[in-house]
């Protein structure tokens, strides 16, 4: 019964990913690694046991926990790369601002 | 009387320096009845001031916003400007300006939306890696399996647009990173009628290609196939010519 759960939410993750994607509310290319992770989830809830056969491969004794630890490297990888987007963003934000104002000060004369 | 065609040349340009000035010069020798507008993507080196030197309108990018994005910003200034058509023209010397016009004839008798000059089309001699004619070998087979139209070289960045085409692609939100297959998937399926035309074309001279190494071609295909996959899911499929 369990099993069932973890594959409705994990359907429910993947829909969602391709909704959000098809009304353009979230952009292709933005998308490709939360789509990643819902293709994941959705294979880990259907054979739940792949998880144990993988911890055997890395000579991990409890295959949830190697689990969490895929879980966290993902996510510190997603905060990683949009803390890099922000600054790089920032710093576009602040370039054009100059140049806003310098174009409006050249109008201006 | 019929008025006369307003024709634009759009030409991102990023670091080329040693190629840009041959390029317009051939232009404006054997394309004239067109402008010029080179859109210079954040260059470290001086081809904004070659440009400038040659008296072609030249806008900067104030970031380097990548190939896509100049384009963009060329089909932007071309519908603020009222362009009836645009020709693609790559800086680095691969497209022949004689050709183009074989792309503007083209577009005018088939009443076509785009028109995409192909190196592949015919066997026009042009000496293509292997990996990059297997690449293009791929997409083509998928876009006759989406769209049930052969196009030869939807890599091609030689192609010009009608009027319809320069506002759909101005007024697009997140234009793509690389316009290739899956633009022309995401327009046959919009109902925009596209045709291919043989082109002969050079191999760049100076320079790096932006499709170099082994890691970039590798992104590129998966980065394709997955942006394939949401167009197909984006977009629904039209009659071809009911894009209005």
């Amino acid at each position: 019964m369990k099993k069932v759960y973890f594959i409705i939410i994990a359907v429910f993750a993947f829909i969602y990913v391709i909704y959000e994607v098809r009304q353009r509310k979230f952009s292709i290319k933005e998308s490709f690694w939360w789509f990643i992770a819902s293709v994941v989830m959705l294979f880990l809830a259907i054979f739940p046991y792949s998880i144990d056969w993988i911890a055997k491969k890395f000579n991990v004794s409890y295959g949830p926990s190697l689990l969490f630890v895929f879980c966290i490297i993902f996510l510190i990888f997603i905060n990683f790369r949009n803390s890099k987007k922000i600054a790089e963003q920032q710093e576009k934000i602040i370039e054009l601002s100059q140049q806003v104002a310098i174009l409006k000060e050249k109008n201006r004369r | 009387m019929k008025k006369k065609d307003k024709v634009l040349f759009v030409i991102p340009a990023y670091n080329e320096a040693e190629n840009i000035e041959k390029v317009i010069k051939e232009l404006k020798k054997d394309a004239a009845f067109a402008d010029i507008l080179v859109i210079n993507d954040c260059s470290k080196d001086n081809t904004e001031e070659i440009v400038r030197k040659n008296n072609v309108n030249c806008i900067n990018n104030i970031f380097n916003m990548r190939y896509a994005m100049a384009v963009q910003t060329g089909i932007k200034y071309a519908y603020e400007n009222d362009y009836d058509y645009i020709i693609q023209f790559d800086a680095d010397g691969q497209h022949i300006a004689k050709e183009a016009i074989k792309l503007l004839d083209t577009i005018k008798k088939t009443d076509s939306d785009i028109v995409i000059g192909s190196r592949y089309l015919k066997d026009m001699g042009y000496p293509c890696p292997f990996m990059r004619r297997f690449g293009t070998k791929i997409f083509e087979i998928i876009i006759k399996l989406i769209c049930h139209q052969r196009i030869a070289d939807s890599l091609s960045g030689f192609q010009c647009l009608n009027k319809d085409v320069i506002e759909y692609y101005s007024k697009m939100g997140n234009y793509p990173e690389y316009p290739d297959a899956n633009l022309v998937i995401e327009m046959l399926r919009a109902g925009y009628k596209i045709t291919e035309v043989p082109v002969k074309m050079r191999l760049r001279e100076n320079g790096e290609s932006m499709h170099g190494g082994i890691i970039k071609p590798a992104q590129y295909m998966i980065n394709m196939f997955y942006t394939i996959f949401f167009i197909i899911i984006q977009t629904p499929i039209k009659k071809v010519g009911s894009k209005k």
